[in-house]
């Protein structure tokens, strides 16, 4: 189970009793880049005392977005709270892991740290948000392995939402995935099969922010894992085929019993902010064929409370429980660290301006005219990942949570990769032209 | 010479000086109202049955009342007589009626402008003249306040647009300027009063309500307008777009608990009429006033209602509503309900005429559709969510049963 206690000497001793009483060899000290790809460092499980200690250092010049160029021993900094045994072993050995802040040398908080980011913004992000807490709902694809392991599009079944399919390999690994993850401590509220053959759907119940995103980074590694050893391949990629639907990461807020007003702030705050946030959120060229207006991705800066494809939506809560905000336009590829500060930061920038809304709609937003668009102020999320870069630009409020060393980190690496993006020569081109021309 | 124009140096007789007291009274009363030249002129004309022309000293109008069919000429500023002492009432040349006068609007040695006046003759009017000066004087006042400092400018510029004087969005826009104003194109008006305030701690009380209230309906779209009326308060949000409309009235609508928060022991009722354009912002005024009237009356006060919340209630509460008004509101109750039907092929409002004729049974409803009950369950709330409307709410049941009869009455 994953050790809820703080981060303190107690917690750090409850981690090495654990380590002795579980007989863990090696442990895995995880953290993620700019672009949230974890990374990992594994030490012998004698060594983990050291590690709290600040002992153990890595180049951060060879990490994407740290210091590149330069040779610079980074501090890894483990969190006691994050620690888990995994739920497998590897030849035998018991391995674990534990998620860690970065810092500098002399000991400072390292500014292009994704996890202290989102921690900055949360301590941040004012009294009303003291408690919000988050829950998701993960989307992804479980693909065939072709002989050679490389993975295809190719699906273990045909089915469609909510299908059942008994003895299909997918569904198996998807909750021998679920099952791996409780045993790591994250609980799952429920798993099924989405619109897509072959896509799959995780929802994780509530937490904290910072645990969330934590949890979400477990996930997709227990995800892959798990379904490699059903000879399959996981992929949270945002729209692997045109014709199917593309996979989300739908996030919900729970800002509790509070004003109602406060409420209409926040999902203003929001609004105001998606087209600024949507490069963190969908930070890939693939993330954009996923906010087309099909299988009721979002598209426009709406919010409902039951359209399905407003950007956000509130559904009618069950029984006395407040109301919760349900963010549809982000996707898995984004930085779970960074994705959740940005809406963070939306959500208090709305309180503190005491920003509205406008009324929610009703309907299918795809139908929405250029005049109503416009009398309701109503913007269209960016269609590119440039364009999404050029409106990060913009917003200041959402760059300043990201601070200056990620936001430039972030900007040069996926203005980068959408250049490469918009070099390379597609299939689609050459069926279009090569025999037009 | 007509007698109106000699100055009454004698006496006035005791009948005659209380219906002048009580003409300076409703005067005031008028003014006091926020209506302007413009409600003074109506006053005026409907008190001596007289088409009524209010000038200013550039000849520009100011207001014009009680026409009907009387010919009113566009100035009388060739119809003076060149020699006329502009300190008295003088009759105007033809085309104009030989009973048609003009007085001269004054403050202290400074002419303001005119007021002219174009009786019909068929009714007689004791001390017309009296009754014309008075209202000179209290136009003079208004004048004087509008020629006043940079405040009392803005001032006369709201009190003239909202007592309609401006009927050329483009002469409205010109003298803003001119005063210093930024228009929207658009607003949204918000009435607020405080209920039962003693008189002792009114003052204060106002003071912050005022406050709770700007603070609370501040916007990114401009400056909001405070027009104080009685005991209360006028709000023009500017609201260039829908969405800055629809925020005003949402804003409006928390009023109330902006006011709890503050820890002021008041119970406050109000009101929000439609998004109007900016010429028009008169008629969300009244529509405010008229929602403030229907929430205290109908829902006990203590919230501010959106005028587009009432349903039913303004035409109801209205004197004079027409059988068009009636159609009109049975088209905005139920025509986004048949746009979605028509555009999804559903029975949505045959599910509301069916669910109300059977007297909110679900089951018999159900029945009559050959659908399960939780198919009109579901559609119940589509229908509360297209129409805006809460069907849990015996106000909106009124409301879709009133559109519904009225609907089904003109056939």
């Amino acid at each position: 189970m994953l050790t809820t206690v703080k981060d303190s000497a107690a917690a750090r001793r409850a981690v090495l009793a654990n380590v002795k009483e579980r007989r863990v060899r090696w442990v895995r000290l995880a953290f993620v880049d700019v672009l949230g790809i974890q990374k990992s460092v594994s030490i012998p499980a004698g060594e983990m005392e050291d590690a709290f200690n600040g002992k153990v250092t890595f180049d951060g010049g060879s990490i994407d977005g740290f210091v590149r160029g330069e040779e610079i021993d980074m501090i890894l900094r483990p969190d006691p709270a994050t620690f888990v045994v995994l739920p497998w072993e590897e030849n035998g050995q018991v391995e674990a892991r534990i998620l860690c802040d970065i810092a500098m040398p002399d000991g400072t908080a390292f500014e292009g740290c994704s996890r202290t980011t989102l921690k900055r913004v949360l301590e941040d992000a004012g009294d009303v948000l003291q408690s919000v807490q988050a829950a998701l709902e993960v989307e992804f694809y479980l693909y065939e392995l072709a002989p050679d392991g490389s993975p295809t599009t190719r699906t273990t079944d045909a089915g469609s939402y909510f299908d059942f399919s008994a003895g299909d390999r997918g569904q198996e690994a998807r909750l021998d995935a679920s099952g791996a993850l409780e045993a790591m401590g994250i609980p799952i509220s429920s798993a099924h099969h989405e619109h897509g053959a072959g896509q799959h759907e995780l929802d994780l119940a509530a937490s904290g922010v910072l645990s969330m995103a934590d949890r979400l980074l477990t996930v997709r590694g227990v995800v892959r894992r798990v379904a490699q050893r059903h000879g399959l391949h996981a992929t949270f990629m945002p729209k692997p085929l045109e014709e199917s639907a593309g996979s989300g990461l739908h996030i919900y807020f729970a800002l509790g019993d509070i004003d109602e007003a406060v409420r209409l702030h926040a999902i203003a705050g929001l609004l105001e902010h998606a087209p600024g946030f949507t490069a963190i959120c969908n930070p890939t060229v693939n993330s954009y064929k996923r906010l087309v207006a099909a299988w009721d991705a979002p598209v426009y800066t709406v919010w409902s409370h039951r359209s399905a494809n407003a950007l956000v939506r509130v559904p009618p809560p069950f029984g006395d429980a407040p109301p919760l905000l349900e963010v549809r336009s982000p996707d898995a590829s984004s930085n779970p660290y960074l994705a959740m500060a940005v809406l963070v930061e939306a959500l208090a920038d709305g309180i503190r301006t005491r920003s509205l809304p406008g009324d929610p709609f009703t309907g299918s937003t795809y139908e929405l005219g250029d005049r109503f668009r416009a009398e309701h102020g109503i913007r269209q999320l960016p269609k590119s990942l440039r364009q999404a870069i050029a409106a990060l630009d913009e917003d200041i409020v959402i760059r300043g949570a990201l601070g200056d060393h990620i936001y430039h980190a972030f900007r040069d690496a996926k203005l980068a990769e959408y250049e490469r993006y918009r070099r390379a020569v597609h299939p689609w081109e050459r069926e279009a032209y090569l025999r037009t021309f | 010479m007509h007698d109106e124009t000699v100055v009454p140096a004698r006496p006035l007789r005791r009948d005659r000086s209380e219906t002048l007291l009580a003409f300076a009274e409703a005067l005031a009363r008028v003014a006091a109202s926020g209506g302007g030249a413009q409600a003074l002129a109506a006053h005026l004309a409907a008190t001596i049955d007289a088409a009524v022309l209010v000038e200013d000293a550039q000849w520009r109008h100011l207001a014009v009342a009680g026409t009907g069919e009387r010919a009113v000429p566009p100035s009388v500023r060739d119809l003076l007589p060149k020699d006329a002492e502009h300190d008295e009432a003088v009759p105007l040349a033809p085309p104009a009626d030989a009973h048609a006068r003009a007085f001269p609007v004054r403050a202290g040695e400074a002419r303001l402008g005119w007021i002219s006046v174009f009786p019909s003759g068929a009714r007689a009017v004791d001390d017309r003249a009296g009754l014309i000066r008075l209202t000179a004087a209290q136009i003079a006042v208004e004048l004087s306040r509008d020629a006043g400092g940079g405040r009392g400018r803005r001032r006369g510029f709201w009190d003239r647009l909202l007592a309609r004087a401006y009927e050329d969005p483009l002469e409205a826009k010109e003298d803003a300027q001119a005063r210093g104003i930024a228009l929207a194109p658009g607003y949204v008006a918000v009435a607020v009063e405080g209920d039962g305030l003693d008189e002792t701690v009114a003052a204060q009380k106002n003071a912050e309500i005022r406050r709770v209230c700007l603070d609370t309906l501040g916007t990114r779209t401009g400056d909001v307008v405070v027009v104080e009326r009685g005991g209360g308060f006028f709000f023009l949000v500017p609201a260039p777009l829908e969405v800055d409309a629809a925020n005003a009235r949402t804003a409006a609508t928390l009023i109330p608990r902006g006011v709890q928060r503050a820890g002021l022991d008041v119970k406050i009722v109000g009101g929000v009429g439609r998004h109007a354009e900016m010429l028009h912002v008169a008629q969300s005024v009244d529509e405010a006033r008229e929602a403030m009237i229907i929430a205290r009356r109908m829902f006990g006060g203590g919230r501010v209602m959106p005028y587009d919340d009432l349903g039913v209630y303004p035409l109801l509460h209205r004197t004079g509503a027409t059988r068009e008004d009636w159609r009109a509101f049975a088209t905005r109750v139920l025509d986004p309900l048949r746009a979605y039907d028509e555009k999804h092929q559903t029975e949505l409002v045959r599910t509301l005429e069916l669910f109300f004729g059977v007297g909110q049974n679900i089951k018999e409803a159900a029945a009559l559709l050959n659908v399960h009950r939780h198919t009109v369950f579901y559609r119940l709330r589509q229908i509360g969510e297209i129409g805006r409307l809460d069907l849990d709410s015996p106000h909106d049941q009124l409301t879709v049963r009133a559109a519904l009869a009225v609907d089904a009455l003109d056939g």
